[in-house]
C-alpha cells in the first residue's frame, strides 16, 4: 500500500537527516537536561520542600524540586518541537521549494508530518531515558513509577504539539517569522505552565491562562505517572482535543508554496 | 489497472492528452494567464515558450494541479487537475522550477524516497544510470552542482513511470554537452510513448526538440505551430552573405527573391524570401564570381519568437 510505504520512506528519511544534523541531536538530548540541572540547582533537592504550600497548593506537588523538574523538562522539549522546531523546519522547506517538490509527487501533508513526529517521539523517549538516568545519579531522583503512563503522555503531547506546529507552519510563511513568533510563544508558555516557576506560585490570572494552554496539561500528564499518582485522564483528553482542534484545520489549509 | 483508469485512458486518446480552453489565473490584481487555450496530442513533445512573466509556469502549474485556475477548463489525461489531483499526479511526472530537496538527503536516497510514493515506480538503479547519477549516489543534495541537481530533478520526474511529463526549464544550468545528451534522452523517452510538455526560454531547445510550439505572451497563446511553421508563417527573410572584389553587383538586385542588398567594403549581405541562396549562387556563377564564403542564414525559431513577442526580452 503506497500510503504505508510512503510513511515508512518518509520516516526513514527523517531519521537519516536527523543523524546527519548533529545540532538537532544535541538540542533534543541536551536542552531538557540543561533545563533540569539548572532549575534543580536553583531550587534544590530538599525533602522538606516537598510539602511546602503556597496559595493553598503544594508548590512541588509533593516531590522534591529536582524530581519535579526532571518530569517537567520532558514536557518542555515536546513544546519546543511544536512551537519552534516543526514550524521553522516546515517554513524553511517551503521557502526552499522542498514542499513544492513533495507536493508535485503526491506526498501528503499528513505523511510529511507523521514522519517528522515519529522521529520526534523516538527522540523524546531517548531524551527521557537520559534525563531519568542523570537525575537518578545526580539527585537520587525517582525512576518513572509508571513507564507506560509517561510514554502515553509523550504520545499525546507529541500529537498536540505536532498539530500546533503544523498549524503555525500553515499560518506563518517564512522561517524568520516562524523563529520570532515561535520563541515568543515558547517562552510565554514556558513561564506560565509550571515548567519554570511552579504554577502554585503564579498569580491566579496567569495560573488560569496557563490552565487553558496545552503545556500545563502535558506537564501534569507526564508528572502524574512519573510520581506514581496514576494516569491523568483529563490532561490526556485536553491534549487530544488540542491535537484535533489544531491538526484538522492545519491539514485542510496547509500551504505548499 | 482499474476499469476507470482504462476508460479515462481511452477517453484521453479521444480528446488529446491535454485540453486547455480559456484558462485564466490571476494573483491578486496581476493577471498571469488570460484566456489561454491549446491542445496537446498523445506522444508529442509540446513546447511552451514565451518571455519571462508570460504565464508559462503558471499554466503548467495549473495543468499539474499545483495551482487552481480562476476560470476556463482543463483536462489532463481525461482528469480535472483541480478535483482529481491525487489521481493525476500518479500518472504525470514533474520537473519544477525553483524546487529543492533537504540539503543532507543523498541522491540515491531521494530517488528511493520519491519511488515510495509512486504506484508504478521505475527501477531506481536504472533511473540513476540513465541520468548519469550513479557516481553521485552517495552525494548530499547540498553538495551537488546546479547541473547535477537539474539531472536529479529530471530523473525524479520519471520515477513514477509517467504517461506525461512536465519539464519546466529542462536544461537550465546544464553545460552544452549535458544539454545535448538530455535532449537525446528526452527523444528516447518520447519513443517510449511518453508525452512531453516542455517549458523553455531557449529557442534552440524548442527548435531541436519540439513537434509543436505554443508561443505565450501576456498570458495568451500568440502562435501555435511546428517550429518550421512558426518561421514560415511569418515570412521572415533569409540572409545570404559573401565577399567579393567585384565592384558592381546591381544585377543581383533584379532577382525576384531579393528584397535588399547591402555592401560594406568587400562584404555583401542580401536579404530575401524564398530560395535566395540557390538563385543568388547561380547568378554569381553565371557572372564568373565564385566566392569561397558564400553562406545563408535561415530564420530561426528565435527570430520568429522575437517577431511574435515584439522583440523585447523582459527580465
Amino acid at each position: 500500500m503506497s500510503t504505508m510505504s510512503g510513511y515508512l520512506a518518509m520516516t526513514r528519511t527523517e531519521f537519516r537527516l536527523f543523524r546527519r544534523e548533529p545540532f538537532s541531536v544535541v538540542f533534543v538530548l541536551a536542552f531538557p537536561l540543561m533545563m533540569m540541572v539548572l532549575l534543580a540547582a536553583v531550587f534544590g533537592n530538599k525533602q522538606a520542600d516537598a510539602h511546602k504550600i503556597q496559595n493553598g497548593m503544594l508548590i512541588w506537588r509533593g516531590v522534591t524540586p529536582a524530581n519535579y523538574y526532571t518530569a517537567a523538562s520532558v514536557a518542555v522539549i515536546v513544546a519546543a518541537l511544536g512551537l519552534l522546531i516543526l514550524p521553522i523546519n516546515l517554513a524553511s522547506y517551503r521557502e526552499r521549494g522542498i514542499l513544492r517538490r513533495f507536493h508535485a509527487s503526491s506526498v501528503r501533508a499528513s505523511t510529511l508530518v507523521s514522519g517528522q513526529l515519529t522521529l520526534a517521539l523516538v527522540t523524546f523517549v531517548a531524551g527521557t531515558v537520559v534525563l531519568a538516568i542523570v537525575a537518578k545519579l545526580a539527585y537520587h531522583a525517582m525512576w518513572p513509577q509508571e513507564v507506560l503512563g509517561v510514554v502515553v503522555a509523550l504520545v499525546a503531547g507529541t500529537a498536540a504539539f505536532g498539530a500546533i506546529g503544523l498549524l503555525l507552519a500553515t499560518v506563518i510563511r517564512t522561517s524568520r517569522s516562524a523563529q520570532g513568533i515561535g520563541l515568543m510563544l515558547f517562552f510565554a508558555l514556558w513561564l506560565i505552565s509550571g515548567t519554570a516557576p511552579p504554577r502554585a506560585v503564579l498569580p491566579t490570572s496567569l495560573r488560569d491562562i496557563g490552565g487553558l494552554l496545552p503545556l500545563s496539561h502535558l506537564v501534569t500528564a507526564v508528572q502524574n505517572p512519573w510520581f506514581g499518582f496514576g494516569w491523568s485522564g483529563t490532561d490526556l483528553a485536553v491534549l487530544a482535543a488540542w491535537a484535533v482542534a489544531a491538526g484538522v484545520p492545519a491539514l485542510w489549509l496547509f500551504r505548499w508554496d | 489497472m482499474s476499469l476507470a483508469t482504462i476508460a479515462s485512458g481511452v477517453f484521453s486518446d479521444l480528446v488529446g492528452v491535454i485540453t486547455v480552453s480559456h484558462l485564466r489565473k490571476a494573483y491578486r490584481h496581476v493577471v498571469a494567464v488570460d484566456d489561454l487555450s491549446f491542445d496537446v496530442e498523445a506522444g508529442e513533445i509540446f513546447g511552451i515558450v514565451g518571455p519571462n512573466g508570460a504565464g508559462k509556469t503558471t499554466t503548467v502549474e495549473c495543468l499539474q494541479g499545483l495551482r487552481h485556475p480562476d476560470g476556463g477548463t482543463i483536462q489532463v489525461l481525461g482528469l480535472d487537475p483541480t478535483s482529481q489531483a491525487a489521481e493525476l499526479r500518479q500518472r504525470i511526472g514533474s520537473q519544477l522550477q525553483d524546487s529543492a530537496l533537504p540539503g543532507r538527503l543523498r541522491v540515491a536516497e531521494s530517488i528511493e524516497l520519491f519511488a515510495a510514493f509512486a504506484h508504478h515506480p521505475v527501477d531506481c538503479n536504472e533511473l540513476l544510470a540513465r541520468w548519469r547519477l550513479e557516481d553521485l549516489r552517495a552525494q548530499a543534495f547540498d553538495t551537488l552542482s546546479g547541473g547535477q541537481r537539474q539531472r536529479l530533478f529530471i530523473a525524479l520526474a520519471f520515477v513514477n513511470s509517467p504517461e506525461l511529463v512536465f519539464l519546466d526549464e529542462l536544461t537550465q544550468g546544464l553545460d552544452p554537452q549535458a544539454r545535448r545528451s538530455t535532449w537525446q534522452l528526452i527523444r528516447e523517452i518520447r519513443q517510449g510513448g511518453t508525452t512531453v510538455v516542455l517549458v523553455t526560454h531557449f529557442m534552440d531547445e524548442a527548435e531541436q526538440l519540439c513537434d509543436r510550439v505554443a508561443v505565450v505572451d501576456g498570458g495568451k497563446v500568440v502562435a501555435l505551430d511546428t517550429p518550421q511553421g512558426l518561421i514560415d508563417r511569418l515570412g521572415l527573410p533569409s540572409v545570404v552573405r559573401f565577399t567579393t572584389t567585384e565592384p558592381d553587383l546591381g544585377w543581383l538586385e533584379k532577382l525576384d527573391v531579393v528584397e535588399s542588398m547591402a555592401r560594406h567594403g568587400e562584404a555583401v549581405e542580401i536579404r530575401g524570401i524564398g530560395p535566395v541562396l540557390a538563385l543568388v549562387a547561380s547568378e554569381l556563377v553565371a557572372h564568373g564570381i565564385v566566392p569561397l564564403d558564400l553562406r545563408v542564414e535561415r530564420p530561426t525559431v528565435e527570430d520568429a519568437f522575437l517577431a511574435l513577442t515584439g522583440g523585447d526580452i523582459r527580465e
